[in-house]
């Protein structure tokens, strides 16, 4: 078995005829922090989808804790191993609770369709808005959050599923220094008290990320470079 | 006459259980069209409805034919055609509503269509709904209470957070297309109910006031469907009691409710 939480092997994918991943290798270990820079249009949030299987590669493999990805229904599985926090803290128009937005993440592991949520799946989205700092949020409308609140909410519902690879994209963009320093407090505590959670974090800010990361890497033509290890 | 009078009288029958079940289910819609940024699209079918009208006149059947089939094309288009062109609805809606408008005006001149028949479409009335008129809106709308009660948690992701859905496995692309093509539907016969230029008020007011106010996804459901239920109901019984327009008595309704909603729940 491998060591590797993650390995992205000769990869390749892109959007039609552009290829915006290009032989790409990766490999990041269980309890790693690894930030990963770059300019607009680098392929950071492509290369996110890709290891989420809403790409479809071109070429290549993405192992992930050893299991191959090549059908509908590894990525079935990697839907337990994975959470994920999209780019953007703009939230849509819909009235929705902060209890009922990070209990949705669960959907499709304990509940879908006809099978309704159980007082467990609420008592988990409790669980994890508390581990957040958010209880007292819990039957708040998502509308009425601030940025930096409704990242936390986003990460919570990340973690309902107690995924062992968190992937953050640009989680601190857009934020006021007071929520990016509550944000980065949080994210620390996630990598001391779940020491196995490997974490990839897209970022523009890597001067205050620095301190958290293991390994930062460029973006840059379809391809991740190392540029050095954090402090 | 009295309201008990009209009551007795079997059309008078059939146009107020229209109006509670258009009321009440077609609202739901409207949730749709807010939260999908739809109001373009909803003037897009309007205008692909003319030009619907238009060809079936020149064919020789009713325009109220040619312009629910143009809508029914048109709406099982309009949810593939902007994820193939990737384009937002609202993009691809200007295109389609300019596009039909421009068409339907050329066939007016080339194909010598009488303009006035073809834009009496956007005049509906709710006392002229036929029996088939009347079980095309129960199907209708028994469909889209059944859609947003098996997929309650589906719809309410795809909502919330079309980016999430799609990664935790939701069909995102199957319920965004079929909530596409009810919206072309519902708005296609609001247009037979209360007339194009009012369907806002079965659509989109109802589930306005109840986006301002309700604070869970389960409270926005309940008051869009009470308020539509309120409007058209309210709506047409004080146009029978006042004897006035329909359409325009739901519609001053609807505005008055949403009125109130944003003066109880200022930001």
């Amino acid at each position: 078995m491998s060591d590797f939480a993650l390995e992205l092997q000769q990869v390749c994918a892109g959007y039609g005829e552009n290829p915006v991943i290009n032989q790409l290798n990766f490999k990041a270990a269980r309890g790693e922090f690894i930030a990963i820079i770059g300019s607009n249009g680098a392929g950071k949030s492509t290369l996110f989808r890709m290891i989420l299987g809403l790409l479809p590669l071109s070429a290549g493999k993405i192992i992930i804790q050893s299991h191959q990805m090549d059908s509908k229904k590894d990525f079935d599985f990697i839907r337990t191993k994975i959470g994920f926090v999209p780019q953007g803290v703009q939230g849509g128009n819909l009235p929705i609770t902060v209890l009922e937005s990070v209990m949705l993440g669960n959907w499709g592991a304990s509940f879908s369709y006809w099978r309704r949520p159980t007082a467990e799946d609420k008592e988990k989205a409790a669980k994890w808005l508390e581990y957040v700092g958010l209880t007292n949020l819990a039957s708040k409308d998502c509308r009425r959050l601030s940025g930096g609140q409704r990242q936390r909410m986003n990460i919570a519902r990340a973690l309902i599923r107690e995924p062992d690879i968190l992937l953050l994209d640009e989680p601190i963009t857009h934020l006021d220094k007071h929520s990016q320093e509550i944000l980065y407090s949080l994210l620390a505590a996630c990598r001391q008290q779940i020491p196995h959670l490997l974490i990839l974090m897209i970022t523009h800010q890597l001067e205050e990320a620095a301190p958290l990361t293991d390994r930062i890497y460029l973006m840059e033509k379809g391809q991740l470079i190392e540029v050095g290890e954090a402090p | 006459m009295t309201l008990l009078d009209y009551l007795q009288i079997p059309l008078f029958q059939r146009a107020l259980l229209a109006c509670a079940i258009a009321g009440s289910c077609l609202s739901l819609i409207g949730i749709v069209v807010i939260q999908f940024q739809l109001t373009v699209v909803r003037f897009a079918l309007m205008h692909l409805s003319l030009l619907g009208g238009a060809l079936g006149i020149l064919i020789g059947t009713k325009p109220m034919w040619g312009a629910m089939i143009a809508i029914v094309i048109g709406s099982l288009l309009f949810g593939p055609l902007s994820s193939k062109i990737n384009l937002e609805p609202a993009i691809t809606g200007a295109f389609l509503m300019t596009g039909s408008l421009a068409a339907a005006l050329m066939l007016f001149h080339v194909g010598g269509v009488p303009a006035m028949e073809v834009f009496g479409l956007f005049a509906g009335s709710i006392l002229t709904l036929t029996a088939l008129d009347f079980w095309l809106l129960g199907i209708v709308s028994l469909i889209i209470v059944s859609l947003f009660t098996l997929c309650y948690r589906e719809i309410q992701l795809v909502l919330h957070d079309a980016d999430q859905a799609q990664w935790l496995g939701v069909p995102v692309s199957t319920i965004r297309n079929s909530l596409l093509f009810l919206t072309g539907i519902a708005i296609g016969i609001s247009m037979k109910l209360v007339g194009a230029l009012l369907i806002d008020a079965l659509l989109l007011l109802p589930a306005m006031a109840a986006t301002r106010i309700a604070k869970t996804y389960k409270q926005l459901l309940v008051f869009s469907v009470l308020f539509g239920l309120i409007c058209a109901v309210g709506g047409f019984i004080l146009s029978l009691l006042l004897n006035l327009p329909t359409g325009a008595t739901i519609t001053m309704f609807g505005v008055l409710l949403l009125g109130i909603c944003y003066l109880l729940k200022r930001k």
